[in-house]
């Protein structure tokens, strides 16, 4: 994290003027936050363990193949940004409790934490949440899926993706905008479209 | 005591500048005579407010929006069709601009206060009435007939057509007139074989046509041809689509005549009870909260149909104790708007190998059909529709069971292409629909705010079902398959952003507020030309309408003023 970043951090979260008041143990607490934070890509409300999760549980739902992946389009920025400011307490509190699972259900399966399974066990933890949700849905409880843990996670990593810039220049091709109307083009697009990462 | 001087600051006041208030700063202007307009909003500028060009990852919610902040601060302004993380900026904040409705009758009063007003949010379509509609009160024996008819208005139709410049086809329907149009935006390759199995089917009762639209199609008074970026409501740095911001405010400002006073809360207009005409214009300054008065020769009420009947209903005074030109007591009756959430769609097998590159910032439409030449037994009056085809995106799966690059694949291709109708109905005058001032609540500058009763009729939810029937057999003629009706049911009346009526135009003083020229019966140097002054509501978009009687009214106003009769 870069310097300016950390003060914007600060500034934002703890407040710049309410540091006056703090205790020199709480000034110490507060420090040692401030560099798990800074040594971490992680934001405001994923640490560092958490974010790593979701990092690895994005890129799975969406690898990266000859086009970008969920890593490539920052997915977990997107989610951290979203569990800050935009989902209620309960929202978050249910995601952040719900993370945990993932860790409980790859150590029964291999006797390890999600992060350090194989791409395999990973791949088949996750498919089991996917098809626990498909389960709800077929059931009618369309939104009780939705508000679970892994519904989130899972509906989050592909709204960050297909939002994100990597992906709409070079999954979707949809970026740069062409600057005219075609009601009937081709498709798919032929491979010439000017594409960067 | 204050001595005012006799000779008013300004030969007209304009009471804001959104589609009409822009409308009469630019005819006033011109005409020669010296015009202040009151905004009650914030000056905007294209190159510091606009963001239509901001990709989703330059949004901080990626066009999610700002959650917290409309929950607690625009509930009601979130339900408009064109608020989004880019646009919400130009919507009033619900906090400092309540308003009541009976608890079981809900009604979305969308307002914006900038300059520019909501012709910088406005859905862009535009549809010249005829004589179906200008004779509908009359035949039907509704309400009260227009004061005026087709011809009265066609060529101030003409007039603002060529200055805000309309795409379109020709189609030669008596009842939904041909304009000045700029060429017509393309449909894409389904809905041309809509259009082609629509006419075979139908033999030309109904008709699929590219939407008029105000959006240039070609550079026209210094405004370049749109580019196709897709969401004009979030504004238009090439001034393509037509608002007051981007064309009649810049025309009106190179007279030299002009002066906009942003920031400008109307209050009251100020009566003077010997002469009977307006002596002034009570204004609150929306940051300081300091008030002053203005003083024109003519006044210009333009502040939107419901805002415009709430100063009415604000300006009291001895001679007209329930609001000022209100001796008819129709100020605020009749609040009309559009029917809409009633439609269908279906899948169109095919054109797989063909996609839409661009994003086209318009659609199909299919004008009204019913009772134009046969009687239907359900209802009066009709609707049109709206719609589109396109192919579903990631959007439609982003939901659906998938895990890894398969998953991945099957979002990031396009899926089946489907096609849409949405209805927009008629609905009825009906004087019960009302606005009234409430007894005790006021907004975040003191004023009274407005109680809003209104309900639809029975005419408007057998419109509304119709629209479900009819356009199912559309989507049949035209091909498709899995056809969905709309399962919404009715939207909430005010929804649609087309209320009007609440201080109609008539041929009687005692049973409307306007004369022909849209001039208060009342009161002759108020003219009144938002849509409050609308005797019915046809089922067209209704902006191209309140333009035009702008125009008209202004040419007419300032004739008035020469010959010395105002």
């Amino acid at each position: 994290m870069e310097r300016r970043e950390l003060l914007r951090w600060l500034t934002a979260t703890a407040g710049l003027a309410a540091l006056e008041g703090l205790a020199p143990e709480d000034l110490l607490a507060l420090g040692r936050d401030v560099h798990v934070r800074a040594a971490s890509a992680g934001g405001s409300v994923l640490g560092q363990t958490a974010s790593r999760t979701v990092i690895l549980a994005a890129e799975r739902i969406l690898p990266a193949s000859d086009t970008p992946g969920a890593t490539d389009a920052g997915v977990v920025g997107f989610i951290d940004r979203m569990l800050a400011d935009w989902f209620d307490a309960n929202e978050r509190e249910g995601f952040l409790n719900g993370l945990p699972e993932l860790d409980r259900r790859s150590r029964s399966r291999a006797g390890r934490d999600f992060a350090d399974c194989s791409e395999a066990d990973q791949v088949a933890v996750l498919t089991a949440l996917d098809e626990e949700l498909t389960a709800l849905r077929r059931a009618g409880r369309g939104g009780e899926a939705n508000r679970h843990w892994f519904g989130m996670l899972k509906y989050l990593t592909v709204y960050g993706y297909f939002t994100s810039e990597p992906a709409a220049r070079n999954t979707l091709r949809t970026y740069p905008h062409p600057g005219r109307f075609d009601g009937c083009a081709p498709y798919p697009a032929p491979a010439s479209t000017p594409t960067r990462p | 005591m204050l001595i005012q001087s006799r000779e008013p600051e300004y030969d007209a006041i304009v009471v804001g500048s959104g589609m009409t208030g822009g409308w009469a700063a630019k005819e006033l202007t011109e005409l020669g005579l010296r015009t202040l307009v009151l905004e009650a909003g914030r000056p905007i500028s294209p190159e510091r407010d606009y963001v239509e060009h901001k990709a989703p990852w330059e949004m901080p919610f990626r066009g999610l929006g700002d959650r917290r902040h409309v929950e607690s601060h625009q509930r009601t302004q979130r339900n408009s069709a064109s608020f989004d993380e880019g646009s919400h900026q130009f919507w009033t904040d619900d906090v400092e601009n309540p308003y009541t409705t009976p608890a079981n009758k809900p009604f979305f009063w969308f307002r914006a206060r900038q300059e520019g007003g909501k012709s910088l949010i406005w859905g862009r379509q535009v549809y010249r009435w005829s004589d179906l509609d200008f004779e509908a009160n009359l035949r039907d024996g509704i309400a009260v007939d227009w004061p005026i008819r087709y011809r009265d208005l066609a060529p101030w139709y003409d007039r603002v057509e060529r200055f805000i410049g309309v795409s379109g086809r020709v189609e030669g329907l008596p009842h939904l007139p041909d304009g000045p149009f700029l060429p017509p935006m393309d449909f894409n390759c389904v809905e041309e074989h809509a259009r082609e199995r629509i006419a075979a089917r139908f033999g030309g009762e109904r008709l699929l046509t590219i939407g008029r639209v105000a959006v240039l199609t070609k550079a026209l008074h210094g405004r370049a041809a749109c580019h196709y970026c897709g969401p004009c409501h979030r504004g238009c740095i090439t001034r393509s689509y037509f608002s007051s911001v981007n064309a009649t405010l810049p025309a009106a400002r190179a007279t030299g005549r002009f002066t906009l006073r942003p920031f400008s809360i109307v209050r009251s207009l100020v009566l003077d009870e010997r002469s009977g005409r307006i002596s002034g214009v009570q204004v609150i300054d929306a940051r300081t909260r300091a008030e002053r008065t203005y003083t024109a020769r003519l006044v210009f009420l333009c502040a939107s149909a419901l805002e415009s009947a709430r100063i009415l209903l604000n300006s009291k005074s001895p001679r007209f104790p329930d609001g000022l030109a209100n001796s008819s007591g129709q100020v605020g009756r009749n609040i009309m708007d559009h029917i809409k959430w009633g439609g269908a769609t279906g899948e169109m097998d095919g054109w797989t190998d063909r996609q839409t590159v661009g994003n086209r910032p318009n659609g199909i439409y299919v004008p009204r059909f019913r009772n134009v030449t046969a009687k239907h037994p359900g209802f009066i009056r009709g609707y049109g529709f709206q719609g589109s085809a396109g192919r579903r995106d990631w959007q439609g799966g982003a939901r659906s069971a998938g895990i890894g690059l398969e998953f991945k694949n099957r979002l990031a291709a396009l899926g089946p292409w489907s096609l849409t109708f949405n209805g927009f109905g008629e609905m009825l005058p009906n004087r019960e629909n009302r606005a009234t001032l409430h007894s005790t609540q006021v907004d975040a500058w003191g004023v009274p705010v407005l109680h809003i009763d209104c309900a639809w009729g029975s005419n408007e939810l057998a419109i509304h079902r119709d629209m479900n029937v009819s356009a199912a057999e559309l989507l049949e003629a035209a091909g498709a398959k899995d056809i969905r009706p709309d399962t919404t049911g009715p939207s909430t009346p005010g929804g649609t952003n087309h209320e009007m009526g609440t201080a109609r135009m008539g041929r009687d003083p005692k049973t409307s507020v306007l004369n022909e020229w849209n001039q208060a019966w009342d009161v002759p140097n108020l003219f009144l030309t938002d849509g409050a002054c609308m005797t019915s509501s046809a089922n067209q978009n209704p902006s191209l309408t309140y333009m035009a009687l702008t125009a008209r009214a202004c040419h007419h106003a300032v004739e008035e003023m020469k010959r010395g009769a105002l």
